[in-house]
């Protein structure tokens, strides 16, 4: 695999009345929007008006009740079971093993999805988040900003060309504020990042707006 | 309305004529008149079963919660015959053996089964969400099923059993000694068990959507 | 970048080696399904007495013996995922299919090392007379097939329910008694001097059906 500056083609995200209900409630509103590459796209809304419910539809993880989507990445249509090999997702709902170091844990996850050099892909994640003094760490011992850090690492660690992140400042410093900023620019430059986000300055990441509310549609700003 | 009427006086008639005129068989005696009501119960169990299963399948393939629907309400009705065929079964044993129970293939393989669809109903009972619980009970379903075959032939032609093989023969042909009014009574049976089933069956689905319906307008 | 849809033996190998590692690490499983085996073992032993010329009873109390004492930590092999929140984690770098393969591998090798300290303990504090080993193996490792099969697609489903741990055994017994009808009545004959054959074919036949289904619906096991 490529090296993170190299564009990865033309890709398409689109979303047509996407819509989640759980038994008799909503969790997100039918929602249509389309994205591409290069650039980065915030998608806001007040809590609970489906941000993360979204983030997982697009990956894959979640079967909408409603309405479809569809990623294009080089020309190759990626069906929902198929998306996360080029996706990542960085989200507070993410936990690691904690009897494992925060390398064990990325080098088990490279292994699983079949990255080429694991090893390298480990130690170039872990630096880009500038976790690598506490690499061999167990991650039972991390704070929660090291943690964050690492959930990072992991959405990176495959040089996916859809980066979702959802709340990636959460529990940062200013240089893990930094570190979020550095990547988005990275991978929006190669392909598409989407931050599911209510921070004003994160928003301010991105080229674009998707926002979930009310009965609306969503409305690239 | 008028099918219905039919299938009551249907079931009646063939009762009536299988409980008072139908002659017994040697060794049975009066317990033959169980078989009327005992195997139809467990033959409308493994049809009951068999469709649960199917629309598990189908769910899992196209995702409808129609499909879903059907297999809850056929794995209900299914245990309620299964526990109707248990029984009668019961009861005709402590008749015949001198026991209601006694472990022989036959009762184990029927116990097995409604231990198998009461897990099933006990296992949707503790999923939250239509579409979750629709999923991961189908997935149970198939594998419950994977049992049925085994467990109603296979377990009873291995090992010694005393029960009765009235109906099916090897090869599957049915017994010549059967007497012809015992046979028209309890295939007439067969027959209104099978069709009850099924109208019990459009009444329990029927129920299922108005219930969701409901819970949606109130959502 | 990987391959289509199609599930890779490297990732189930990954998952099965971060299995172990996870086990061999924290040792919770082994330890409580240890302990579990050496007191159901004992408890039996001590209101039973030594049974030497009852293998019909001895052939009963074994499965029972070793079914109680996996059962207890075959269901957490998702539940663990589902409480760590690790779940998440495996989703998004594996399939459910080699998620569960690899899981099904380390339930295997788990019983495999549970059994190992179990038949032994198991023959010397029941003084057991020695089986028949070839046939008495056979029983035991298309039992164990069976026994893992089915339990970690069970362990799948209930690690999503509300319920969790407490439904595992009521919802898996149903599907293993099957299982520990054809193992135990196999035990017996060949404790017996009689022939198995027909109770290693049902055995034989259950775990491939079990496993033939298994594979079929591993793929339906995680969407949401």
């Amino acid at each position: 695999m490529s090296t993170a500056a190299v564009a990865v083609g033309v890709l398409r995200l689109a979303g047509d009345g996407v819509t989640h209900r759980y038994g008799a409630r909503l969790a997100l509103q039918p929602v249509s929007f389309e994205a591409g590459s290069p650039g980065a796209v915030a998608i806001t809304g007040e809590n609970g008006s489906g941000k993360s419910t979204l983030l997982r539809i697009l990956i894959g993880l979640l079967r909408p009740t409603g309405g479809s989507t569809v990623l294009e990445v080089g020309g190759d249509v990626f069906e929902p079971r198929r998306r996360r090999q080029v996706t990542g997702l960085a989200t507070p709902e993410l936990s690691f093993y904690e009897e494992f170091s925060a390398a064990e844990n990325l080098l088990f996850a490279a292994e699983t999805r079949g990255v080429s050099d694991p090893r390298g892909a480990v130690r170039d994640a872990l630096e880009a988040v500038q976790l690598n003094p506490r690499a061999d760490d167990r991650v039972g011992e991390f704070s929660s900003g090291m943690k964050q850090r690492l959930r990072l690492a992991f959405a990176i660690l495959h040089r996916p060309a859809v980066l979702m992140l959802d709340e990636p400042g959460s529990h940062l410093d200013d240089a893990g504020r930094a570190v979020v900023a550095t990547l988005v620019q990275t991978y929006s430059e190669r392909g598409l990042v989407l931050i599911a986000t209510n921070d004003p300055q994160e928003m301010t990441l991105a080229q674009r707006r998707i926002e979930l509310r009310g009965r609306g549609l969503g409305s690239p700003a | 309305m008028i099918w219905r009427i039919t299938l009551f006086l249907w079931i009646a008639a063939a009762m009536t004529f299988g409980l008072l005129k139908a002659p017994l068989v040697p060794v049975l005696e009066e317990t033959t008149r169980v078989l009327y009501f005992h195997i139809p119960s467990a033959w409308v169990t493994v049809v009951a079963l068999g469709w649960s299963m199917l629309h598990s399948i189908l769910y899992l393939w196209k995702r409808d919660l129609r499909n879903d629907d059907h297999a809850a309400a056929a794995a209900e009705l299914g245990l309620l015959f299964c526990i109707a065929a248990t029984v009668s079964g019961a009861l005709w044993a402590k008749a015949m053996w001198g026991a209601y129970w006694n472990w022989d293939p036959r009762e184990t393989s029927i116990f097995f089964i409604l231990l198998l669809y009461s897990a099933y109903l006990a296992l949707r009972g503790s999923i939250e969400g239509d579409e979750k619980r629709a999923r991961l009970s189908a997935i149970y379903s198939v594998v419950a099923f994977v049992a049925v075959p085994f467990l109603i032939f296979v377990v009873p032609r291995m090992y010694d059993t005393l029960h009765p093989n009235l109906i099916v023969r090897e090869g599957g042909r049915m017994k010549v000694e059967m007497d012809p009014m015992i046979r028209w009574c309890f295939l007439a049976m067969l027959a209104g068990f099978t069709v009850l089933f099924f109208w019990l069956q459009t009444l329990r689905v029927r129920v299922t959507r108005l219930e969701r319906r409901r819970q949606l307008a109130r959502g | 970048m990987p391959n289509g849809g199609s599930n890779s033996a490297a990732a189930v190998w990954a998952v099965l080696r971060k299995e172990c590692r996870s086990e061999w690490r924290t040792l919770y499983g082994l330890s409580a399904a240890l302990l579990f085996a050496v007191t159901s073992l004992t408890a039996v032993s001590m209101a039973a007495g030594r049974l030497a010329d009852r293998t019909d009873i001895l052939a009963g109390l074994f499965w029972i013996v070793l079914l109680f004492a996996t059962l207890t930590s075959m269901s957490h092999a998702f539940v663990r995922e589902v409480e760590g929140h690790t779940m998440l984690l495996l989703r998004l770098i594996a399939s459910p299919t080699e998620i569960a393969m690899g899981k099904l591998l380390f339930n295997l090798i788990f019983l495999g090392v549970v059994e190992l300290v179990l038949v032994p303990l198991f023959m010397i504090l029941m003084g057991a007379p020695a089986p028949p080993w070839g046939p008495f193996l056979a029983v035991l490792a298309l039992g164990t097939v069976s026994l893992a099969a089915s339990s970690t697609l069970v362990s799948a489903v209930i690690a999503q329910t509300r319920g969790r741990g407490a439904l595992f055994g009521g919802i898996s017994l149903p599907l293993l008694l099957p299982v520990l009808a054809a193992a135990v009545n196999g035990t017996r004959e060949l404790w017996g001097g009689h022939p198995i054959a027909s109770s290693l074919r049902l055995l034989a036949a259950y775990a491939v059906a079990l496993l033939a289904a298994s594979l079929l619906l591993y793929d339906h096991l995680w969407e949401d």
